[in-house]
């Protein structure tokens, strides 16, 4: 995503919950399902680093990280789509990951754009 | 003759040197590095104190502010418990190895998203939810797993 869009999404107030309701809140309004999602591969240096810390095993801090960022822009584009149906939140967002080819990952997020009052 | 010996032995040495030293080297300081993590991961619970994760669907109390939380962890097991494990998958049974670093994983990233409650000010998280998915290297050789926690945050 450009820069400019991910500030863009920063100044969007959006309500995200992965329950039914937003608590505290009462559904208006629901405008559809919405879904978000973004391919990631990993930098081929990253990789090897990665290689080598398989000797010893535990955390790949290098993946941790950028799944998180991949998640992070799942969640953005899911967030400019509500934005552009009017919505200000989103319900019983859900998660899901799955290993494309080899070195690459698709990170989706998805769920109910919804008005809350 | 001592000198066709010797020859035999660096023969040996060689391929030993490829594969059963790393493997050695694996066991060892695998063992000692995860140790070590995992000893800093209770540290890091007990200090902690409370749970606050629920898996209910709706919060308990009235709620002034809500807001989503995810926390992962991408962990990989070393040569050694890759190894021990594969030997595992002909006889069947538990695969001890694959075992603790799962049970590991998911502990670690259910610490984390503690964590994050706390510090983005949240006093409960409810709806926490764990998936699991396989990450692979471009070469398909280095196979690990990724563990998400993800829940709501409630402020009381």
């Amino acid at each position: 995503m450009p820069e400019a869009d991910a500030q863009e999404v920063q100044t969007i107030e959006m309500l995200m919950s992965n329950t039914e309701t937003i608590p505290g809140h009462t559904i208006i309004q629901m405008l559809g399902i919405v879904t978000g999602s973004t391919v990631r591969a990993k930098h081929i240096g990253k990789d090897i680093l990665a290689g080598f810390k398989n000797i010893v095993g535990g955390e790949l801090k290098g993946y941790t990280e950028l799944l998180q960022e991949a998640r992070a822009q799942a969640l953005q584009r899911l967030v400019m789509e509500s934005h552009s149906r009017g919505a200000n939140a989103i319900v019983n967002i859900r998660f899901a990951t799955s290993a494309i080819a080899g070195g690459a990952a698709e990170l989706m997020a998805y769920g109910t754009a919804v008005v809350v009052g | 003759m001592a000198r066709d010996e010797l020859d035999i032995l660096f023969s040996l040495a060689w391929p030993l040197l490829f594969t059963v030293v790393p493997l050695l080297f694996s066991w060892i300081f695998g063992n000692i590095y995860q140790r070590k993590k995992q000893e800093e991961l209770e540290v890091r619970v007990e200090s902690f104190g409370t749970d606050n994760l629920t898996t209910l669907k709706s919060p308990p109390t009235q709620v002034s502010a809500s807001g989503l939380l995810t926390a992962n962890i991408i962990m990989s097991v070393s040569w050694w418990q890759k190894l021990v494990g594969g030997i595992k998958t002909i006889f069947g049974g538990q695969v001890q190895t694959w075992d603790g670093i799962l049970a590991w994983a998911r502990k670690e990233a259910m610490q984390r998203l503690r964590e994050q409650a706390r510090a983005g000010g949240f006093d409960n998280v409810i709806n926490v939810r764990l998936e699991t998915s396989e990450i692979q290297s471009s070469k398909g050789r280095n196979t690990a797993v990724e563990i998400l926690a993800y829940g709501t945050g409630i402020k009381t």
